[in-house]
């Protein structure tokens, strides 16, 4: 584990990591082109749409489940392997749903990310 | 349950931490070293450790109680707080990394480039903070009393004490080992004694007292108001975690912050198994606890009920470590992460200063835990949670994605929040558990949108405000910092 120095915090929260020279594109050259600016909208812009599509999405799959719980018929009677199928559901069936919803959305994420970088290297 | 048991697992816990944490003091000098670790910890050590902290008193006591009492109603909570960090990977995990802040105050100062925004968002980590420790140290009070028969002031001031001496000692480097050691310690905690138990019930055929779905308390169940409310304080309130946030500063880049939580979304997965089930037992097997008001020592009592003699004291000695793991890993956590901002703001950044911080932060709540007493654990938890996400959310969310936020509608929002929230937690209180309308005890579901409306609007009405610096800052907020490797 190699070990990295930091400076003083306050200093380094107003320091940019751009400086740090690991990047081949620092980022104040890509900023001060007008193309360069266009292309970082558009990078924010695609992951916030990513993570508002991710999170809706999440959010009414919660929702269809709890409404189904409550409403579905049947529900309060069916047992798998002797338990209540709400306990099932609500006590582990949710959590592969987080797991894949948040794989999928990484892998988007760092799509868009490469993206981007495809962009800057072009020009 | 034999009182020598609980004090030997806790003396074995503050040590085994002791030592963990001094081991990490000799390879811990510089300044960078005390605040974050300088930020060479490899994603499955930080999530681990992320793990750790997170999984409070809450969690392990707190969960178990209340599934025993409410039964379905319940299972909310543990989905929540794993849904919370699916929230703060989609909005804040990678952003965050990259503004290259150490805690929200440093961020909000960055982003709004404004001192007095620094100071209100201090201000708001550091209540969020102590309130959040108040549990913490209440599960330590009731674990003491029902384990060994101490008053219950030993349990907080013995946490305290412990704490103090690790973070004063070690500060951040060692403090991510010790996390990372606490969370296995916690899962093995809760999932070796419940298999036991599984295995014992099995064994011996035992016919389970009440059916799984039956109310042992006949409380009415909570309304979809309730649920609605307590989610969008989980959800929401996750991602304003002081505690939390600064371990994402760990990271080597934004990319690994996002793999960071996605391995901390399975431990969490994991570890949520086990206080359901312990639950579920508690229900079937021991509805009396119920009824005796000491739900939340369910997962404490559970071992020793069913397996007996010396397996059984090894079990329950087990689960006492694991119960002050949470507390321990939990509170220390949230001491590093306050003393970060104390020290910063007061003593100018020092070391000696971060250790001066690092007593205040834990001595406040401690008074404030030997004054107040224990409510159920999980739902105190929840709001604070509330609190959170009516203050720091709000701030963050728009300060990472919206260009029009002002300094003016981050203070006004941050405020607005704060009372609108803490208000109807005081009042909550004042008018005791039972008798408090569901819109006050479960403030999140208007609160949160209150503050985001404030902060929105307050900002439209200063649009002059908007600091020149916000394109220069939200690119560094979101621009790769190398050449992205896809994941397949």
């Amino acid at each position: 584990m190699t070990r990295v120095r930091v400076t003083a915090p306050r200093q380094s929260a107003t320091a940019t990591p751009g400086a740090s020279g690991k990047s081949p594109h620092p980022r104040e050259f890509v900023e001060d082109s007008d193309a360069g600016r266009i292309f970082i909208r558009s990078l924010i812009r695609s992951q916030l749409r990513l993570a508002l599509v991710v999170a809706c999405g999440f959010l009414v799959i919660l929702s269809v489940i709890a409404v189904f719980l409550v409403y579905g018929p049947g529900v309060a009677e069916t047992r798998i392997v002797g338990i209540p199928l709400d306990w099932l559901v609500l006590g582990a069936g949710i959590y592969p749903v987080i797991g894949l919803s948040a794989w999928l959305y990484n892998r988007a994420a760092a799509r868009n990310e490469a993206r981007y970088q495809d962009l800057v290297e072009d020009k | 349950m034999n009182p020598a048991v609980g004090l030997f697992a806790f003396l074995a816990v503050s040590i085994a931490t002791a030592v963990i944490g001094f081991y990490g003091l000799r390879i811990s000098r510089t300044t960078g070293d005390f605040y974050v670790a300088s930020r060479t910890v490899p994603p499955w050590w930080n999530a681990s450790a992320i793990g750790g902290e997170y999984l409070s008193a809450a969690s392990f006591l707190g969960v178990a109680g209340l599934i025993l009492l409410s039964g379905t109603d319940a299972l909310w909570f543990p989905v929540g707080y794993t849904a919370g960090y699916l929230m703060l990977l989609l909005f804040v995990a990678a952003p965050l990394r990259r503004s290259g802040a150490y805690t929200i105050p440093d961020f909000t100062e960055a982003r709004l480039d404004s001192k007095l925004v620094r100071r209100v968002t201090s201000l708001v980590v550091v209540a969020v903070g102590w309130l959040y420790i108040v549990p913490q140290l209440h599960g330590a009070a009731l674990t003491i009393r029902i384990t060994t028969g101490l008053p219950s002031w030993v349990g907080s001031t013995a946490v305290v004490l412990v704490v103090c001496l690790t973070v004063v000692a070690g500060g951040m480097r060692s403090i991510t080992f010790v996390q990372a050691f606490q969370y296995w310690l916690k899962l093995t905690a809760l999932a070796v004694p419940v298999v036991f138990v599984l295995l014992v019930l099995a064994g011996t055929g035992a016919q389970p007292q009440a059916p799984l779905p039956l109310n042992p308390t006949g409380q009415s169940a909570a309304g979809a108001y309730q649920h609605i409310s307590l989610l969008v304080a989980l959800l929401f309130g996750t991602l304003g975690l002081p505690h939390v946030l600064v371990r994402f500063y760990t990271n080597p880049d934004g990319q690994s912050a996002r793999r960071t939580t996605l391995i901390v979304l399975g431990l969490l997965s994991v570890f949520y198994l086990f206080p359901t089930l312990s639950g579920a037992l508690g229900r079937m097997f021991a509805p009396d606890l119920a009824q005796s008001g000491q739900a939340d020592a369910l997962v404490l009592l559970l071992p020793g009920r069913f397996v007996g003699g010396v397996a059984g004291d090894m079990l329950s000695a087990l689960v006492v470590a694991g119960a002050f793991a949470a507390f321990l890993s939990t509170t220390s956590g949230l001491v590093v992460s306050l003393s970060g901002v104390i020290s910063q703001d007061l003593f100018g950044g020092s070391v000696k200063g971060f250790r001066l911080a690092a007593l205040l932060a834990a001595v406040v709540p401690l008074g404030f835990a030997l004054m107040t007493d224990t409510l159920a654990l999980a739902g105190s938890v929840g709001l604070v949670f509330a609190f959170t996400a009516s203050t720091i959310c709000p701030v963050l969310l728009l300060g990472i994605w919206w260009r029009g936020l002002t300094d003016a509608g981050a203070i006004a929002g941050m405020l607005i929040g704060a009372l609108l929230c803490g208000g109807a937690m005081v009042a909550g209180t004042l008018m005791g558990p039972g008798n408090a309308p569901a819109w006050l005890a479960q403030p999140a579901a208007w609160s949160v949108p209150a503050a985001f409306a404030v902060t929105v609007t307050v900002s439209f009405m200063t649009k002059n405000r908007v600091p020149a610096s916000v394109n220069r800052v939200m690119s560094r907020l979101h621009v790769p910092e190398r050449p992205v490797v896809t994941e397949r």
